[in-house]
Order: C-alpha cells, then structure tokens, then sequence
C-alpha cells in the first residue's frame, strides 16, 4: 500500500500551493521524483482523473510523484485576473507557472529529491518543457498532448488551423450539406464562416511544398502564425543536455496535428541528431483528455513501457 | 484564516480535505461543502473554494472534501452510489466535529448533484445548520440522461457514429458495464440508486433546519423554476432565491474564479439568520 500525504508549501511570491505527495510501499532511491503538473485551468487530478491511473502505475515501479496546484487554481493561493479561459491558457503557454513549478521543486529538495521528472497534459506538458530549460536536474519529460501553440485559435477560427483539422472540417461540413438544420445556421449567420471558407480553400489551392527545413528556425513570430516562439529553443535546449521525453499524443485532438506541422515537419532537420532521445506516441482515436478507459489505459502502458526502458528497475 | 488540507479515513477509504478556519475563534456554525459529480466538480472548484474562504473571513469554519472516487480521495466511480455519497458526507461531518469540537452546528452546502446529497443527508439527519442547495438535481434520471449524452458526443466526434445509443449504454449499465462519462465510469450502483425521476422531491421534508434552494439562471429574464420554489416550500424553513451566474459547473468561454452574484445571495441569507 502505497503512502500519501497532503502537502503545502510557498511559491516564489509567497502563495501557499497546495497537493499531495505519493511515495510507493518499496522506494527505490536512485530513481526521479515524478512532478505531474495541471492542464489548463483543471486541478492537480487532470480531467476525468487521467493523473490518477499514471500516478498508480508510477508507485507500482518505485517513483514518488508530487500533484500540486498552480496559483490562482485548484485549492492553491492567488487569485488569476483573466476573465476568459483563453487568456488563462495564453499565459501557461508563455510559462506562466514555470516559477510555481521551480518552486515545487525546491520543496522536493527540501525532503532531500535531487532527480526529476517532469510531466502532464497541455498546459502541463509546456510548464514542464519550460521548466526543464531552467532546471538541469529534470532529466525527463513525460508529456501528455504538448501545447507548441498560443491559444489563439479561439479567437481567430480557421486562420491558424492544421491541414489536418481543416480536413477534417471539411469532410463534416460535407456531410451536413443536406442537413436543413446546418443551413439555417448557414444562413442564420450562426456558423462558422472563416473555418468553412479555410477548409474549402484546400480543395483548389495549389499543395504548397514544405518549407526547407533549415528556413524554420529563420522565420520570424508571424511567419510561423500562432506557433509558439518559447518552445522550440526549449524543446532543442532540453534535449541537447540529454534529455528524455515521451511526447505522447491522441489521435483525435488538434496538439498532434500542430505538433506535426508546426513543428515537427519544419524543424525536421535540427530534430535529426535527437530522434533517439525522442519517444512518440499516438493514440488511436483518442480525444485531448483521453476520455475513454481504453485510452487511460494504453496512455499508462506507453508511460510505463518508457520507464521501464529509461530506468529497468 | 488557516487552511489545512489532509486526509482522513472511514469506510475502508481515505478521503482527501481542506479544512478553512477563521482567524479568531470560529462561529458556533460551520459548513461541509458536497461538490457536483465528474467534470462539474473541476469546472466548479474554485468557485466552492472562494466561497469557502469567504464564509471563513465571516467566521465560519467550512470543510471541503473529495467524495471517494473523486479528486484525490480513493476509490473509483463505478464503485460509488447514493448510499455511499450519504456515508461520505457523514463521515465528513463527524471530522469536522472531531476537529473542531466548539463548534454547534454544521450545515452543508451542495452544487447541482452534490445539492441532491446535501438535501438527502440533512433528510437523514446528517447536519443541524443552514442546507444551501445551488441549482440542486430534482429529476435524476433527466440528470443522468443529460450525462450519457456526453458519452454520444464523444462517440460522435471520435467515431463520426453513434455505435452505441443512451438505452444501449443504460442496458449495459444495468448488467454491470459501466458506461464513461468525460473519463468517469458511471457504475450500476450509482445509476439504479440516483437516476431516478424522484431523486429530490419537492414534497415535504423532514429536515427542519433552515434552507436556501437557489436557483441560478444566466440572465435575469429567464423564468423562475417552479419546482426550485416548490422545493423551497416543502421545507418548514425553507426559502427560494435567485442569483445570476454563468452556468460555472461546465466549461464556458468565461474563467469563473468565483460566482460573486450566488456568494453574495447565499452570505446575506446566512447573515439574516444569524440576526
């Protein structure tokens, strides 16, 4: 049976952040501390529980993981003045816990932890890439959907949108070109015109050949739309000290397609040296908070086949 | 103010909690607050913990805690029902008596499905304070429905296709498969025992301590609920109220860090009562 506490302890700003901190019946001292840091504006647990299966299978191979909330979330001190979601998102994703999480790491320190782990869905995925650039002693990244956008999405539909997802929308909206319903949205202007436009445009625009791959890093903010700027220099900083990461996706969900196209496929040359630090993974059909049972689970699998290689107990 | 978390243990379960205490000596009444079912209760959390705060800066000692299969409490869903709701509620009730042993009486204060336990456990004698019910579940087959529907919604986006229909995954449900909900396994213990269309009835009740039904509606125009106000009536000192808020309990384009409208109607109720 494992251990659990409830634990607090102060951010840089003096804020009381709250969690729970899971050590496993048998400890195995050489191996990392686990920090699983929280998506969006969701608490220490994740949507639909998702830390809770990971955080079993973590104990059940030795390692101690460490849930908090962020300031201003969950059961945590501070209070967040935005008052829409998408800016809260906007925030995270330029590294707005990164402090908090620096600070949970000086707290493992305090209970004498030297290795880490850093890793969580979206929002908690780029906190710990983020971190890890400021933190040598992070040596992994297990992310769950990493975030490599602003969420700016929201506010300007279809302009940012991957092939991927445009596809997609088209292959829905021609379904519902039959549908009375979805034309008097159509006509109601209630529909989303910008995205249905973008995803039309792909039937007789021209395939554009693939930027060269030495060009991405050149490109300026807007060149490279809503990418964000922060994390390619964190993501090449990480792995070249040597880091590790698990950068698991599900299929259904746009951060696998951004991933790919705003990332992967133009930064695909200066990725080459760091394939095999590199483990990816997507799940089939699976939605951004791996809600089904199925996908929990195969997301457990995966996590503990990349410990098992990463430190075979 | 102070605010503890911890864990405490009954029934077998370790259930994860924050206590918020006053600066000074706390109010002869205290609160436990009963949190919303599945994602209701991540989307509304930190409105339950600004309002928890706010009744501490009054005085008021309030407890919050994680039924077992939520949050961080153990357990997982499939293995909870209404009668294991109602212990949890009891056990936590008994906690913060233990901890806090000058204090009176303990209400409670619920949200959506967490309202519904509230009221059942005050019919079983659970508290002797105020009963705050926000936008309480009456029909909890219509609740359940609605919850199944998130099940289709992810089958359509995931699939294109229905594979399987709400009387499918109802069957299944009734033969031991639990059916997913955002991640949450509704089990057969939990839908026989609170999908039912008389879950809260607004017929009289026993319990006799003061009680708040409110009615939470986006604008001010849209109607008053008659079964809210009926509800209200069934107690013998019960009263209905209204507060503008934003549907907070579901993801909205608004971050809802409090609902400052459903604070200020639940503290100046509770002010007069205390007059």
């Amino acid at each position: 049976m494992h251990k659990v506490e409830a634990i607090s302890f102060p951010n840089a700003q003096g804020l009381t952040l709250f969690g729970t901190l899971h050590a496993p019946e048998h400890a195995t001292a050489d191996l990392p501390v686990v920090v699983l840091l929280s998506p969006g504006v969701k608490m220490r647990v994740g949507p639909g529980r998702l830390y809770v299966p990971l955080t079993e299978m973590l104990l059940e191979r030795g390692f101690s993981v460490l849930r908090f909330d962020f300031y201003g979330l969950g059961d945590s001190e501070g209070e967040l003045a935005e008052t829409l979601l998408a800016d809260v998102y906007n925030h995270i994703e330029v590294g707005r816990y990164v402090d908090d999480t620096q600070s949970a790491l000086a707290w493992l320190r305090t209970r004498g932890h030297r290795r880490f782990i850093l890793g969580g869905l979206c929002g908690g995925a780029i906190t710990a890439l983020l971190t890890a650039l400021r933190e040598p002693a992070v040596e992994g990244l297990l992310s769950l959907g990493m975030t490599v956008t602003l969420a700016s999405n929201a506010a300007v539909p279809g302009k940012y949108m991957t092939r991927v997802q445009l596809d997609s929308r088209r292959k829905r909206y021609l379904k519902k070109v039959i549908s009375p319903t979805a034309w008097l949205r159509f006509l109601s202007f209630k529909s989303e015109y910008s995205v249905i436009w973008h995803s039309m445009k792909r039937l007789w625009e021209p395939k554009k050949p693939p930027a060269p791959a030495s060009a991405a890093a050149q490109q300026n903010i807007e060149q490279r739309g809503n990418a964000n700027p922060l994390f390619p220099p964190a993501y090449f900083g990480f792995l070249q000290r040597g880091g590790h990461a698990l950068m698991l996706f599900s299929e259904r969900d746009r951060l696998q397609s951004e991933y790919e196209e705003k990332f992967a496929e133009p930064f695909a040359l200066q990725l080459q040296p760091f394939l095999a630090q590199i483990h990816k993974h997507v799940i089939p059909h699976a939605n951004h908070v791996m809600a089904l049972h199925e996908w929990q689970r195969e997301m457990v699998d995966v996590c503990r086949q990349w410990t098992q290689a990463r430190y075979a107990s | 103010m102070a605010e503890e978390p911890f864990f405490f243990s009954h029934d077998r379960v370790q259930l994860f909690a924050m206590m918020h205490t006053p600066a000074a000596a706390p109010h002869a009444t205290a609160f436990v607050m009963s949190h919303p079912f599945g994602e209701e209760k991540l989307w509304s959390h930190r409105v339950y913990v600004s309002t928890a705060r706010a009744l501490a800066a009054r005085g008021h000692a309030v407890l919050r805690f994680d039924f077992r299969g939520a949050g961080d409490s153990s357990g997982l869903t499939p293995d909870t029902s209404l009668e294991t709701h109602l212990a949890d509620l009891r056990a936590a009730v008994a906690e913060l008596r233990r901890r806090l042993p000058a204090v009176r009486h303990v209400g409670l204060i619920g949200l959506r499905l967490g309202a519904s336990f509230a009221a059942l456990a005050a019919e079983e004698g659970v508290c002797d304070g105020p009963l705050v019910l926000w936008e309480p579940i009456l029909d909890g087959e219509a609740y359940f429905q609605e919850l199944l529907r998130s099940n289709l919604s992810t089958q359509l986006s995931v699939y294109g296709k229905v594979h399987e229909t709400r009387e499918v995954l109802q069957e299944k449900i009734r033969a031991g498969t639990p059916a997913n909900v955002d991640g949450y396994e509704i089990g057969k213990s939990l839908f026989e025992s609170c999908a039912r269309g008389d879950l809260l009835q607004p017929a009289a009740k026993r319990y006799g301590g003061p009680t708040l039904v409110v009615q939470i509606v986006a604008n001010e125009k849209l109607k008053e609920r008659e079964d809210l106000g009926a509800l209200a009536q069934a107690y013998t000192a019960g009263a209905a109220a209204r507060a503008v808020e934003q549907p907070f309990w579901r993801e909205i384009k608004p971050f809802c860090a409090r609902a400052s409208n459903l604070e200020r109607v639940t503290v100046e109720w509770l002010e007069k009562l205390n007059a």
